[in-house]
């Protein structure tokens, strides 16, 4: 069967239970193949708990999810060949130099040694992290920390990126730089969801956008239908309930 | 606006600066006056001990007295020395950076910080404990003995105060990276691993201890800047009034070689060089090559297994959490076998094998929580779907290329010095058996009783409540390592003479094949387990 045939991700009821506290609280979604999709949540919304659910890094309470067409938890050796993900908080082998972390990656992913070597080289140069040389990721800056955790994600040349909070901490050029990269990957037939609080940056490169809240998903669909010709922002804050200043408030300021 | 007309600023100045500074140190707060008082209360109590050690010197034996005057004085000077760099400028009443915005010529500033620092606790401390030199100079030579010795005393202070603000000015760049202050980490666990074997050689060494090497020893530190100003006296008494001189030019010499190098550095250290030096090394050899170490390349090819190996080996090096363990695990290994066959007194008591378990299974007590020292990254395992039978059998296999050259070492030399080398052969077997079994053992631990480890600056730090833990687990896994060795160590204890080289195959066979099973077994539990083991590890923020 073909790859392409089914969404690149697709979730099934998943709830996640923290002791007595409901984290996530049934989320379905589908991630077309070749979307460039953003999800959307204020702090605390159940994000990164979705997401880590939906790459195999947390067990659900309840629900599934699959990765074109594979089950994340029943197979996952076939869903994680075809998945990339940049968690958050970064969680890398930070005491490695960035070259030894991507060889590391290559190795794990039982890539051969002279392909992990081009592709490891490649990577480094595109994200302008070769002059880091030997310096241990640990020393590394913020954006540099998020740089070569892409690069990680995406040695294998992975069918779905997930990347949780890409944009967090970087500055404006790493960041348009990360930008750039994923569009080229989505053009040429990958797939991308990431999280995000940012609205600027979700309005400007995303195709699908869904709001999460309250561990639910309150909207759904293309850009253009979530928006309804409004502005991405409001339409956010709506969704999400949160207090819009009316003006009677703080008369003092 | 015209500028402001500069009058020169006079070293005084600086002096008054730290005496203020000192007396606040009275007025503040609570635990600032008890910090004070204690430093100085210690102070005191060194500059007291200085002093009577150095009026002894004077008093005793000549060639006592000499090895007294030298070992006193340069374990003075070094004692200067370590602070700096273990708690990297202890003194900062007067920084260099405080002043990296005031117009001033750096001979100035150099002077003036000099001043400051003999201005001090620890500055007084030292004076006092060189008027015993003096005092000692006149007992040897007479009243030119008391001027020399007051003039080197002199010259020391001077090379104490400068020795110290030139290591922290010159290494100020490098004290402030992270790379310098895991490595102070590593030094302290190996000062506090070390302490019982010191204690262990000091005694043993004054039992049957006679005075030439150590004199031999304190004619050469005569020679050198650390104690050449505190033997100068003795030149006088033995009638060579010329080698005076010469030895108080060395520490002169010395004293004005660091003073250059401090004033050169001052800048650096004001204005706080970030980054540091050898980060941007290009990577020549190519980036899979650059992560396996020269050691694993022959045997493994490059693979999950390799890659991990590779990369668990570097963490023991490159972790100070994981460092400072493994520093412990040898001392403690070393010292156990020593303390139990060599020391005097129990030669007779414990069988060879037995006194070598520890060293055996102490492995175990930090492989049994090895995923807790990966905390989070263990996720990049989990995402690349590593089989869990290769991520414990690389994880154990990267310990043992450091572990068992380390093993073998101590238990060829403890059989060869305590002088049982007919056991030695049946000794190995039964470490293998036992090493084998302590990887097991870990493996098992590490996937069903994980708990995180908290990523410090403090090699010591451990979250509150955890450490309790972390001692039972340890415990339990040598304790459970050598029970399950125990056929071998039988065999070993019963086997006749001619036959007991056997227990070395078998200890071999024994050690392998309890890893490759228990590997196996615990392995496809850490697959069903492995995202349940992620929750155990990370640290809930």
């Amino acid at each position: 069967m073909l790859d392409g045939a089914q969404p690149a991700l697709s979730l099934r009821g998943l709830v996640k239970r923290f002791d007595a506290k409901l984290a996530v609280g049934g989320v379905d979604l589908d991630v077309p193949t070749g979307s460039f999709y953003g999800l959307l949540g204020p702090n605390g919304a159940g994000k990164t708990t979705c997401l880590s659910m939906a790459v195999g890094l947390l067990r659900p309470s309840q629900g599934r999810a699959y990765v074109l067409g594979h089950d994340v938890w029943a197979d996952p050796v076939e869903a994680k060949r075809r998945l990339g993900v940049l968690p958050d908080p970064v969680r890398m082998f930070d005491r490695l130099s960035g070259p030894e972390l991507l060889a590391y990656q290559g190795l794990l992913r039982g890539m051969p040694p002279d392909l992990i070597e081009t592709r490891a080289n490649e990577l480094l140069d595109v994200l302008g992290l070769a002059d880091a040389g030997r310096t241990l990721v640990v020393d590394y800056s913020a954006g540099m920390k998020k740089k070569i955790g892409l690069a990680c994600a995406l040695l294998h040349a992975p069918r779905l990126l997930v990347l949780d909070e890409p944009f967090e901490s970087v500055d404006p050029v790493a960041g348009s730089l990360i930008r750039d990269i994923l569009h080229r990957y989505v053009e040429t037939g990958g797939t991308v969801i990431f999280s995000s609080h940012v609205m600027e940056v979700v309005e400007k490169i995303c195709s699908h956008v869904a709001i999460l809240a309250d561990g639910r998903i309150k909207a759904v669909g293309t850009l253009n239908e979530v928006r309804a010709g409004r502005d991405l922002e409001d339409v956010f804050v709506e969704v999400v309930g949160g207090r819009v200043a009316t003006g009677e408030e703080l008369t003092w300021l | 606006m015209a500028l402001m007309p500069a009058r020169p600023v006079r070293v005084t100045v600086f002096v008054r600066l730290k005496l203020r500074m000192l007396a606040h140190g009275l007025r503040g707060r609570g635990r600032r006056v008890v910090t004070f008082a204690v430093s100085l209360a210690v102070g005191l109590w060194l500059a007291v001990a200085g002093f009577l050690l150095f009026l002894t010197s004077g008093a005793v034996g000549r060639d006592i007295g000499y090895a007294m005057a030298s070992f006193g004085g340069a374990s003075l000077v070094l004692g200067w020395l370590l602070p700096p760099l273990l708690f990297f400028g202890v003194d900062e009443t007067l920084d260099p950076a405080r002043f990296a915005l005031l117009p001033l010529p750096r001979r100035t500033l150099a002077t003036g910080m000099l001043a400051g620092a003999v201005v001090g606790i620890p500055g007084l401390a030292t004076a006092l404990a060189m008027l015993g030199v003096a005092v000692a100079g006149g007992l040897r030579a007479g009243p030119a003995g008391v001027s020399v010795a007051v003039l080197g005393g002199a010259l020391n202070l001077l090379l104490c105060v400068v020795l110290s603000r030139a290591v922290t000015s010159g290494f100020a760049a490098l004290l402030r990276s992270r790379r310098v202050r895991d490595l102070a980490g590593v030094v302290i666990a190996l000062v506090a691993a070390s302490m019982g074997p010191l204690q262990l050689v000091i005694s043993s060494t004054l039992g049957h201890a006679s005075l030439a090497p150590a004199l031999r020893i304190a004619r050469v530190l005569g020679w050198t800047p650390l104690a050449a100003g505190f033997v100068a006296p003795y030149d006088l008494a033995d009638g060579r009034p010329l080698l005076v001189p010469v030895r108080l030019g060395i520490v002169a010499g010395t004293v004005a070689l660091l003073g250059w190098w401090w004033a050169v550095t001052l800048e650096s250290a004001m204005i706080g060089v970030a980054g540091g030096p050898g980060g941007s090394r290009p990577v020549r050899d190519g980036v899979v090559r650059t992560l396996l170490p020269a050691v694993l390349r022959p045997a493994a090819r490059p693979g999950q297994f390799a890659g991990i190996a590779a990369r668990e080996l570097r963490y023991w090096s490159r972790d100070p959490r994981r460092r400072s363990s493994l520093i412990s695990i040898i001392v403690g290994g070393a010292v156990v076998p020593v303390a139990l066959r060599l020391a005097p007194g129990h030669s007779a008591g414990v069988p060879l094998p037995l006194a070598v378990a520890f060293t055996s299974v102490a492995g175990a007590a930090i492989l049994a929580n090895q995923f807790g020292f990966d905390g989070s990254a263990y996720a990049v395992h989990l995402l690349a779907g590593v089989p869990g039978r290769t991520e414990l059998r690389a994880r154990a296999a990267a310990l043992s290329v450091i572990m068992v050259p380390v093993l073998l070492v101590i238990v060829v030399a403890v059989a060869v010095f305590g002088e049982e080398r007919g056991q030695l052969i049946a000794t190995l077997g039964t470490a293998a058996a036992m090493y084998g079994a302590s990887m097991a053992v870990a493996s098992v631990l590490s996937v069903l009783v994980a708990y995180p480890v908290p990523d410090s600056r403090n090699a010591f730090a451990s979250a509150g409540g955890s450490a309790s833990a972390k001692g039972l687990v340890a415990f339990i896994g040598m304790v459970a390592a050598v029970v399950s060795a125990s056929p071998v160590l039988m065999a070993a204890l019963v086997l006749p003479g001619r036959l007991s080289w056997l227990v070395l195959p078998a200890g071999l066979a024994w050690g392998i094949a309890g890893v490759l099973v228990t590997t196996r077994v615990i392995g496809s539990e850490l697959d069903r387990r492995g995202p349940d083991l992620l929750g155990e590890i990370s640290l809930r923020s």
